[in-house]
């Protein structure tokens, strides 16, 4: 948590990453569904107007 | 006086344009009506009732001296305050905003204002609009008016906006929905609201929560007020690069009242499987109203919306956190606290990750594509639940239990996903007398067949109708 905070040029403290644990948990456990998604190919949505 | 209020916007502006009633006379029904109410509704942020009078002797000076008149002359109107307004504060719901005044108008508001609205003022809202339940720890909670005990959430992000114009204190309220913020206010307060298609209304000027996934429009009583309103509103604006160069169709003639043989798709698993057994049974008996004026309805499945919470979870903590990156280094500690903690969870999402979530969305948006390729909307509830209590953290749907906001978001998020119209109106009421909304989900830029449905809707049930206990 700390290193991914840092990269992202953060600086919480030991209690507030505390805090933050439990959703975050969550959170990356549903990240890792993303990961494992068998989403091939696909183009990603990267241009939002549509007309 | 007191049955002014209810009058529906077509009406007030049919009213004020055939003099039949003053801007000035209807403007201050409503300043009067807020002035009663909202000390217990807490819709409001900002009232700018001197300017709104100001303002509305202005529509009536046009009117005696026969200038042109635009099609929302004189009728009020409120502010999710995050559009911009030009020297009127813009707070976001937030404490790092509190005394932001900018110096134009969001496009939108400035097209209203064109067409002869008259701004009653600022609306609550969840701090930022990052949270689905209608919070604000600044401004206090707004209150639905559907609950007498006010214990009730109003549903958010567009918290005062939904309140507002369920207990009238004004006709029309502008929101913004990023994962279901005009659509869940609605449902949860017995209203009518319009997500336009991604690119149909211009965020220019508006605050962002995630930019690939937020989308501006109207809440009112009916579809009939949302559609006049929209009209005036929406179209190319060169300041948002997203907006589209399609020509903005007359939705209030697309209101025929006639839908027969239109094809309505029932999104059963996920949608209505997912819902409390009340709600189902609400938007089951629509579904069966809807064939009573002649549509066809299936039933419809769509797979990709299953990972769509962790998709979106990606994409909306990513595009947050990017906006509010600079004010979480410098002023974390004056968010709201849920607000805070989601933020921060922005900077545990990897760019991998984003783009596989973006991946999702082009998943999703092929398939809710290819479903209304064969049907002209799409149905399914708004809402899994009706309106729970302030400070509920969980929920039980059939035999899962769930966190609230969770379940407030998740038959409403998919639209943002894609990018497709919806529109969510009144359909019932639950045992507790709240009420149940469903959403019409329609082609991309096919707003008013949305509208033309909601509207044969409401032509033969009288769900909008009702009054809240509160007003």
């Amino acid at each position: 948590m700390r290193s991914a905070m840092r990269l992202a040029g953060f600086a919480w403290s030991d209690a507030e990453l505390d805090a933050l644990r439990p959703g975050l948990e969550r959170a990356l456990a549903s990240l890792d569904e993303l990961e494992r998604l068998p989403l091939g190919d696909t183009e990603p949505t990267t241009q939002y107007r549509i007309f | 006086m007191g049955g002014l209020v209810w009058t529906s916007v077509v009406d007030l502006a049919r009213m004020i344009a055939t003099k039949e009633v003053s801007p000035v006379e209807v403007t201050r029904a409503f300043l009067e009506r807020v002035a009663a109410l909202d000390g217990t509704l807490k819709s409001f942020i900002t009232v700018t009732g001197d300017s709104a009078l100001d303002a509305a002797r202005a529509a009536e000076a046009d009117l005696v001296a026969g200038r042109v008149q635009g099609p929302l002359l004189g009728v009020p109107l409120g502010l999710k305050d995050l559009f911009n307004t030009a020297g009127v504060r813009t707070t976001g719901g937030s404490k790092i905003l509190a005394d932001s005044v900018p110096t134009a108008d969001a496009t939108v508001v400035r097209r209203l204002r064109a067409a002869g609205a008259i701004v009653l003022g600022k609306l609550n809202m969840h701090e930022f609009a990052y949270g689905p339940e209608g919070l604000n720890e600044h401004y206090g909670h707004a209150r639905n008016p559907w609950d007498a005990q006010q214990t009730r959430v109003t549903g958010g992000s567009s918290s005062g906006s939904g309140a507002a114009v369920a207990a009238a204190l004004v006709p029309v309220a502008l929101g913004s929905d990023t994962g279901g913020s005009i659509r869940i206010p609605a449902a949860l307060c017995g209203i009518t609201g319009i997500k336009p298609t991604y690119g149909r209304a211009s965020r220019a000027g508006v605050l962002p929560l995630a930019w690939s996934m937020d989308h501006v429009g109207p809440m009112a009583r009916s579809a009939a007020d949302c559609a006049i309103v929209l009209r005036a509103m929406a179209g190319y604006d060169p300041a948002d690069p997203t907006t589209s160069v399609l020509p903005v169709p007359d939705y209030g003639a697309a209101l025929t009242g006639e839908i027969k043989g239109l094809r309505v798709g029932l999104l059963r698993p996920f949608f209505m499987d997912g819902s409390a057994p009340e709600v189902t049974a609400a938007v089951q008996s629509a579904a069966r109203a809807l064939e009573g004026l002649g549509a066809v309805v299936d039933e419809v499945r769509l797979e990709s919306v299953w990972p769509v919470a962790a998709a979106s979870f990606a994409i909306v903590a990513s595009e947050a956190l990017a906006y509010h990156a600079e004010w979480m280094r410098t002023r974390s500690g004056d968010y709201q606290p849920d607000v805070r903690e989601r933020l921060k969870m922005g900077a545990f999402v990897t760019g991998v990750q984003y783009v596989r979530a973006q991946q999702v969305r082009a998943r999703v948006r092929a398939e809710v594509d290819e479903a209304l390729a064969r049907r002209d909307v799409l149905l399914a509830p708004t809402t899994p639940l009706p309106a729970p209590v302030l400070g509920q953290t969980e929920t039980r749907i059939g035999d899962a239990k769930t966190d609230v906001r969770s379940a407030l978001i998740r038959l409403t998020r998919p639209f943002n996903f894609s990018g497709h119209p919806a529109c969510s109106l009144p359909c019932g009421v639950s045992g507790d007398g709240l009420p149940i909304g469903m959403q019409l989900v329609g082609r991309p830029f096919d707003e008013a067949t949305v509208l033309r449905v909601a509207d044969a809707y409401q032509r033969a049930t009288d769900w909008h109708r009702r009054r809240p206990p509160l007003a």
